[in-house]
C-alpha cells in the first residue's frame, strides 16, 4: 500500500535534508508517494529534483502561523500518514501548529525510523539526552528531524510539479531581524575541543581556555550560558542538545557542570574535566577528572604541556 | 494591569537517574523538580507584575506516574512557583494523563485556562527539560486561537495599545515580533536569570491557593491518536572515572599528562 507523506522545509535545502527520514523509510520497506512544502527562499527547481512527487513553494511567507496555515489545508486535502519537518525551532513551532490544528502526535527530533506492520516506530532522546525513549505511531503523526541526520534520495531525473502558493497574512508583524555572527570554527568536525563553562568569571579569562587550546591544537567550545546568556564566544561553538553535537578524540570540560543536556552531545574518546567542585555530575561522565580551582590549575598544567608535548 | 497565565512542568530530573541492579531506569524514583526554562517563564511574570500590576496564575499537568506520588512532587513545584511571586496554582491531574504526548497535555493545559478566566499573556518555557518536545506553546496559542510567538529572549509590553514586541532568538538571527494581547509566548533560558524565592515567602507560598483538576473536571475526552511510548532505555555511560591527585598541581599535572599521551590523545615531546 502506498502511503502518502508531507514534507516540509522552511527552506528549500532544510527540505531536501528533512526527506531523508522518507528514503530511510523505503530503505525499510515503506513505499510512499511524497509531496514537498517550502518556501520560496532558495533554490526551489534543485529541490525539485530529490524524489518529490509534487513541490509546494510558498511565496513570501515567514512567519510560522502563515506558513502552518498553508501546511494545514495541504494537510486537509491529502490527509498524509506522516508531516516531516526539520527539527529546527521554526520548524519544531510550525509543526506543533499544525499538529494541535489537526489532533496530531508530533515527535521532536526523532533519531531513527522502523516498521512493524501497520506501525511506525521512532527514536528519540529524553531526559536531555540520557535516555532513548522508542514511541509507536499507528495512525497519522508528525515528525521533526534533526538536521544531516538521514541520508537524503540522490538527485534525479524526474522533476516533480510546482504549484506556488500564496499566505494568509499573518496574526503578528515582523518588526526587524538581524543575522548572528558566525565564527570560523567547526567544532563539531574538530579532533581535539576545550570546552569552557560558566566557572569562568569574566571573558578575559577565557585567554587561559585559548593558551590551553593553542598547545593541543584543540577548538574552543562552550556550555549554552557562556555563548547564549553570557555572549562570550559565538553560538555556533556552544555544545549540547539545543545546539552542536561533537566527536572529539579528546574533550576537556573546564567549570563545566556536567548537566545532561550539554555533555550528552559529547561523543568522545577520552574526556578530561576540571571542577573545582568535589560532586560536580560531570565527573561521572569523565575517564579522568581534576578537583581544582582551574584558576590555579590551569597555569600549572598549560607549563607542564609546554614542557612535554607538541602539537 | 496585566493578567499573566504560566504554563509550569514538574521534570524528572536528568541528574537523578535512577536504575535497578540490572540497569533498568526506574522512572517512577527519579524525582521531579521544576522545568529548567518555566522557571523563567514565571520569572518573567513576576518581573511583568512587578511593573505592571495584575495576576499571575500557574498551571501543571501531571504527567509521570504514580500519581499519588506525583500530586505531591507537582505540588512542591507549584509551591516554587507561588513562591516566587504567582498568586494562585491550579494543577490537572488524572490517572489517564500519565504518559500523556505533548497533544494531551496542551489540551488539560488549555482547557485549565480556560476555566479559570482570561489572562493577558500565557507563558512557557521554550521546551521541558525532560522530554524537550518543544511544543506547548504553539500548540495552547492554536487551540486557543491567539498570537503566538515562541524562544522570546525579551518581551516589552505596551499595555496601552495592548502590544507586546517580543524578540524571537532563533538558530541564526534575532527577530523582533510585533503581536497584539492576548498572546501566548515561549521564552528562552536567557530571558532572565531567575531569582531564588526568600524562605519567608516560601512560608507564605503555603497560604496561596492551590486547585486541582480531573479531566472530568474539564469536561475532556482523550482522543485516541495512536501514539504511545514503548520503552525507554538509558544510555549507558561508561568511562573510566579516574580522579587524579596528588600533592601539587605540578604532580597532578605529569599524571593527567601522561595517562592522556597513553590513551593517543596528545603527543609526547620526544
Ligand atoms: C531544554 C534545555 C536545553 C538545554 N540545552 C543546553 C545545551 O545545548 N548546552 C548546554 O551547555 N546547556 C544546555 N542546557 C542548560 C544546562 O541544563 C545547564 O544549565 C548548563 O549546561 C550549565 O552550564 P555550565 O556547566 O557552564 O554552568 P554551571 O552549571 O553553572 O556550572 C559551572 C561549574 O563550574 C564550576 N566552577 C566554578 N568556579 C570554578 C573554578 N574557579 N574552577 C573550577 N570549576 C569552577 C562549578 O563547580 C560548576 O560545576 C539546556 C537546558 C534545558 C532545560
Amino acid at each position: 500500500m502506498v502511503e502518502t507523506v508531507i514534507v516540509f522545509g522552511e527552506r528549500p535545502s532544510l527540505l531536501v535534508d528533512a526527506s531523508g527520514l522518507v528514503a530511510e523509510l523505503l530503505r525499510n520497506g515503506f513505499s510512499t508517494s511524497m509531496i514537498g512544502i517550502t518556501v520560496s527562499n532558495g533554490d526551489v527547481n534543485e529541490a525539485a529534483r530529490y524524489g518529490f512527487d509534487k513541490l509546494y513553494v510558498i511565496e513570501g511567507a515567514v512567519l510560522p502561523d502563515q506558513v502552518s496555515e498553508v501546511i494545514s489545508k495541504i494537510f486537509n486535502e491529502v490527509k498524509p500518514r506522516l508531516l516531516i519537518g526539520s527539527a529546527t525551532k521554526t520548524g519544531n513551532d510550525i509543526l506543533a501548529r499544525v499538529s494541535a490544528k489537526h489532533n496530531l502526535p508530533m515527535l521532536t527530533e526523532v533519531l531513527s525510523v522502523s516498521l512493524d506492520g501497520n506501525n511506525i516506530i521512532f527514536e528519540r532522546n529524553i531526559l536531555g539526552g540520557r535516555a532513548i525513549s522508542r514511541e509507536v505511531t499507528s495512525k497519522h503523526a508528525a515528525v521533526t528531524v534533526p538536521i544531516k541526520k538521514f541520508k537524503p534520495f540522490e538527485i534525479s531525473q524526474k522533476i516533480a510539479a510546482i504549484e506556488k502558493v500564496s499566505p494568509p497574512v499573518s496574526n503578528v508583524r515582523l518588526v526587524s531581524f538581524e543575522e548572528k555572527k558566525k565564527s570560523e570554527v567547526n567544532i563539531e568536525a574538530a579532533d581535539t575541543v576545550v570546552g569552557v563553562g560558566r566557572g569562568f568569571k569574566s571573558k578575559d579569562d577565557l585567554k587561559l581556555a585559548f593558551d590551553l587550546a593553542s598547545i593541543i591544537d584543540a577548538q574552543v567550545g562552550c556550555s549554552r550560558p557562556i555563548a547564549a546568556d553570557l555572549k562570550w564566544l559565538p553560538e555556533d561553538v556552544w555544545i549540547g542538545i539545543s545546539s552542536k553535537k561533537i566527536r572529539p578524540k579528546l574533550y576537556v570540560a573546564i567549570g563545566i557542570s556536567g548537566a545532561p543536556q550539554h555533555i550528552s552531545a559529547v561523543d568522545a574518546k577520552v574526556i578530561v574535566s576540571i571542577n573545582k567542585d568535589k560532586n560536580a555530575p560531570i565527573f561521572k561522565y569523565s575517564d579522568y577528572s581534576v578537583i581544582a580551582d582551574l584558576y590555579q590549575f590551569l597555569p600549572v598544567f598549560i607549563k607542564k604541556l609546554k614542557e612535554k608535548t607538541i602539537k | 494591569m496585566v493578567d499573566v497565565a504560566v504554563m509550569v512542568k514538574a521534570s524528572l530530573d536528568a541528574n537523578m537517574i535512577r536504575v535497578d541492579s540490572s540497569g533498568k531506569l526506574l522512572i517512577e524514583e527519579i524525582p521531579l523538580v521544576i522545568s529548567e526554562y518555566d522557571r523563567n517563564a514565571v520569572e518573567e511574570a513576576v518581573r511583568i507584575k512587578e511593573k505592571f500590576g495584575g495576576k499571575i496564575a500557574v498551571f501543571s499537568v501531571v504527567t509521570w506516574g504514580p500519581l499519588a506520588k506525583r500530586i505531591n512532587d507537582t505540588e512542591s513545584v507549584l509551591r516554587e512557583a507561588l513562591a516566587m511571586g504567582a498568586d494562585e496554582a491550579y494543577m490537572v491531574t488524572d490517572e489517564r494523563l500519565i504518559n500523556a504526548n505533548p497533544l494531551q497535555t496542551a489540551i488539560a493545559l488549555a482547557s485549565a485556562v480556560k476555566k479559570t478566566g482570561n489572562y493577558d499573556l500565557y507563558l512557557t518555557g521554550e521546551a521541558s527539560m525532560d522530554v524537550i518536545s518543544a511544543q506547548i506553546a504553539s500548540r495552547i496559542g492554536t487551540i486557543l486561537n491567539l498570537p503566538t510567538v515562541t524562544f522570546a529572549r525579551a518581551i516589552e509590553l505596551d499595555i496601552e495599545n495592548k502590544k507586546v514586541k517580543v524578540l524571537r532568538d532563533l538558530e541564526d538571527s534575532l527577530q523582533w515580533i510585533e503581536a497584539s494581547l492576548p498572546a501566548v509566548i515561549s521564552v528562552t533560558g536567557e530571558i532572565n536569570r531567575a531569582r531564588l524565592p526568600m524562605l519567608l515567602q516560601i512560608r507564605r507560598a503555603f497560604a496561596k491557593p492551590l486547585k486541582k483538576f480531573t479531566l472530568n473536571d474539564l469536561n475532556i475526552q482523550l482522543l485516541d491518536v495512536g501514539h504511545r511510548r514503548e520503552s525507554v532505555r538509558l544510555l549507558m555511560v561508561s568511562r573510566k572515572n579516574i580522579i587524579i591527585e596528588a600533592s601539587t598541581f605540578d604532580e597532578v599535572s605529569e599524571k593527567l599528562i601522561s595517562k592522556l599521551i597513553e590513551e593517543g590523545v596528545i603527543k609526547p615531546r620526544i
